[in-house]
């Protein structure tokens, strides 16, 4: 899967969601519950500040020294008899799950949530192969049936509500299926269950890495990942190189930031450390454990400007403040990552000449830096990436082309005065091409009388 | 009596001059002898949000050229007030100014409007450069209240107008959307009441097609109540 977003593909899916009234109104809902519910959670903290502080140090430090913490990380992981493959992008990945699946014989393969498995397309791959593939996560299994992308980095299916849901549960079931939640959930938990008992391998993400332990962290509320996790013969995990933390300390703290930013819980439901794969004498596990480590771009990012990008924890939560997203939803971003924290990395993982149109859009109101969990800010790096574009030539000619002319009219009273009244002469003309006209559909120009300075 | 420079901001200038002739009645009121440096232009800001920092730079020289460093500058605008306290200094390579949010100054200086505005119902719009860049958000409050309006909450007081400078015109769909959403939260108030001249621009001209709130610049309220 691509994660580049031509110019204009933007606006354009933007304009589409827009226009849906039932996918405005599930947006406006679900994201304003997850905001209330953030507040609140961050509101029962003593020293939220402190603690947003202690977070943002150790993504910091990690990601400054990362080699030798993922080093450290596959020297504990082999230990316990895991082990480690280093994939530089997209197709290596793919190719090494699918070689570690065909390994296995697998033929039926249970994921739990992942968007680095949607970075890398891996399901068409694993199709490709011959192997079923199914989603376990409630939200990522109604896209799977719908043939959907996830539209949130947390809540995959936020776009669609009960009735979408029981709609498509009925087609699935041949009847009648309510909206009532026990119900479209006793739909999943039916079907899953089988996928569970005879599923070869399982396949997730991480939301985190310990080095000191060589484990894995895991963060749900639905139980699915224990199960993808447990059951099958041969876990892989697709880790996304930056998703480590040194010790267990640490990971605490990331823990109690996570939750409290995603979902507003202070804990979520299942957090799940796996350590290696079945020891003798246990009673369950996968017999192999297999660690993805992918970089896909991720290293452009290092020792530049945009560095710290890489101590996103993917929590969601500036999608969720966005008043952008808000409105758009998530697949105007492209297929994989969107809101804020999408708009900032894809363009660094893909290079900016491919997804030009994401360093703006946004408002740069800011909501996002002031929600990160980790200090991000988002929105500087959002400016700077602008800055990126002008100076690397990607923005369009007539666009430098107009700030430049603006710039040397205005760098004197003489020539503001000139150029303003001239400007003013000109108003209505604006209306006629550019981006005058484009402001004037829907929008009044403002009156332009004697200036300030002339008058006073 | 203590002087400030008053920088009209170039959409005050060109767009809002009676708001401006509010902001400086308001100083004048609250005691302060006001300046107006006549070679003052604007502050570079629609540049270096648009990523084109070399103009940002040109233009934003005439702010450094035109304002001195031996009273506080007020400005009717908290974007613009952004711009110059958090970012012209390092972009240009030049020492700070004291730079002041006109209602954060009114408000640090104990102004007490007089009471233009008994039994009046407003809404109040946090621009997002005053709310998140300045934290300034009671005190255009305080004094609204001080004047004797009556403030309606709107929903979600945290979301962006839509406006966003380039925002408005690359994505003009999302940007009227936003704006709606602002004014129709306000339908309830006799006007919507903001004091930075961008969201103005963007809310008032929204709200002249559709019929919505009248749109009003809080140094306008302040010193004139609605007109």
């Amino acid at each position: 899967m691509s994660l580049a977003q031509p110019p204009g593909r933007f606006r354009e899916t933007a304009q589409r969601a827009l226009a849906d009234d039932h996918v405005e109104r599930a947006l406006d809902d679900a994201t304003a519950r997850l905001y209330g519910n953030r507040l609140e959670a961050w509101a029962g903290l003593e020293d939220a500040q402190a603690l947003r502080e202690r977070g943002r140090e150790i993504r910091v430090r990690t990601v400054a020294a990362l080699d030798s913490h993922l080093e450290a990380f596959q020297r504990a992981l082999e230990a316990r008899g895991g082990r480690v493959h280093r994939c530089a992008d997209a197709a290596a990945a793919r190719a090494k799950i699918t070689e570690i699946c065909t390994a296995a014989g697998a033929k039926l393969v249970a994921k739990s949530k992942s968007m680095a498995t949607e970075e890398i397309g891996l399901n068409e791959a694993l199709h490709g192969a011959g192997m079923e593939v199914v989603e376990t996560d409630l939200g990522e299994w109604i896209l799977q049936l719908s043939g959907e992308h996830p539209v949130h980095i947390v809540a995959p299916a936020i776009e669609k509500t009960a009735a979408d849901v029981a709609e498509l549960f009925s087609k699935l079931e041949g009847r009648e299926v309510s909206t009532e939640l026990s119900e479209l959930t006793g739909v999943a938990r039916r079907r899953m269950r089988k996928v569970f008992e005879t599923a070869d391998v399982g396949i997730t993400g991480a939301n985190f890495a310990v080095a000191e332990t060589g484990s894995i962290c895991l963060v749900e509320n639905e139980g699915n990942a224990r199960l993808v996790t447990s059951l099958p013969r041969v876990h892989v995990v697709l880790l996304g190189m930056e998703r480590v933390v040194p010790t267990l300390a640490d990971l605490s703290v990331l823990l109690r930031l996570l939750a409290r930013s995603a979902t507003g819980q202070k804990l979520s439901s299942y957090t799940t450390l796996i350590t290696g794969p079945r020891r003798p004498g246990e009673q369950d596990g996968p017999e192999e454990l297999h660690v993805i480590v992918l970089d896909n771009g991720r290293s452009n990012l290092r020792g530049t400007r945009y560095e710290e990008m890489l101590s996103c924890i993917r929590c969601g939560a500036c999608l969720n403040v966005c008043p952008v997203y808000r409105k758009t939803g998530g697949s105007a971003y492209g297929p994989v990552y969107s809101g804020p924290m999408g708009a900032v990395l894809v363009p660094l993982l893909v290079g900016l000449e491919q997804a030009p149109a994401l360093p703006h859009a946004s408002s740069l109101c800011g909501a996002c830096t002031d929600a990160c969990p980790v200090k991000i800010p988002l929105h500087e790096l959002l400016l700077d990436l602008r800055s990126d574009l002008v100076e690397g030539g990607i923005a369009s000619r007539g666009e430098r082309l107009g700030f430049t002319l603006w710039s040397y009219a205005w760098s004197s009273p003489l020539g503001y005065r000139l150029s303003t009244a001239l400007a003013r002469l000109g108003l209505p003309l604006a209306a006629l091409g550019g981006p005058g006209r484009v402001w004037a559909k829907g929008r009044a120009f403002p009156r332009l009388s004697r200036r300030y300075r002339d008058r006073r | 009596m203590a002087t400030v420079q008053l920088f009209a901001t170039c959409l005050g200038d060109l767009a809002f001059p009676d708001a401006v002739a509010d902001a400086e009645a308001l100083l004048r009121e609250a005691g302060f002898e006001v300046e107006f440096p006549g070679a003052q232009v604007c502050c570079g800001q629609p540049a270096f949000n648009a990523g084109h920092r070399a103009a940002a730079r040109r233009v934003g020289r005439t702010f450094a050229r035109a304002f001195s460093r031996t009273a506080p500058v007020v400005m009717p605008s908290g974007s613009c007030t952004a711009m110059v306290a958090h970012r012209l200094p390092e972009l240009l390579g030049v020492e700070p100014w004291e730079v002041y949010e006109l209602s954060a100054f009114l408000a640090a200086a104990g102004f007490e409007p007089r009471r233009l505005n008994e039994g009046r119902t407003v809404a109040y719009h946090d621009s997002c450069h005053m709310l998140r860049d300045l934290r300034i958000s009671d005190e255009p409050r305080r004094l609204l209240e001080v004047s004797g309006a009556t403030i309606a909450p709107l929903p979600r007081q945290d979301l962006c107008c839509g406006f966003g400078g380039t925002f408005s015109v690359r994505q003009p769909e999302l940007s009227l959307a936003m704006a709606d959403d602002k004014l129709a939260g306000a339908a309830g108030a006799e006007a919507l009441v903001t004091a930075d001249p961008g969201c103005i621009t963007h809310l008032r001209g929204r709200s002249e097609r559709t019929g919505g709130p009248r749109v009003v610049h809080l140094a306008t309220v302040l010193a004139r109540g609605l007109g």
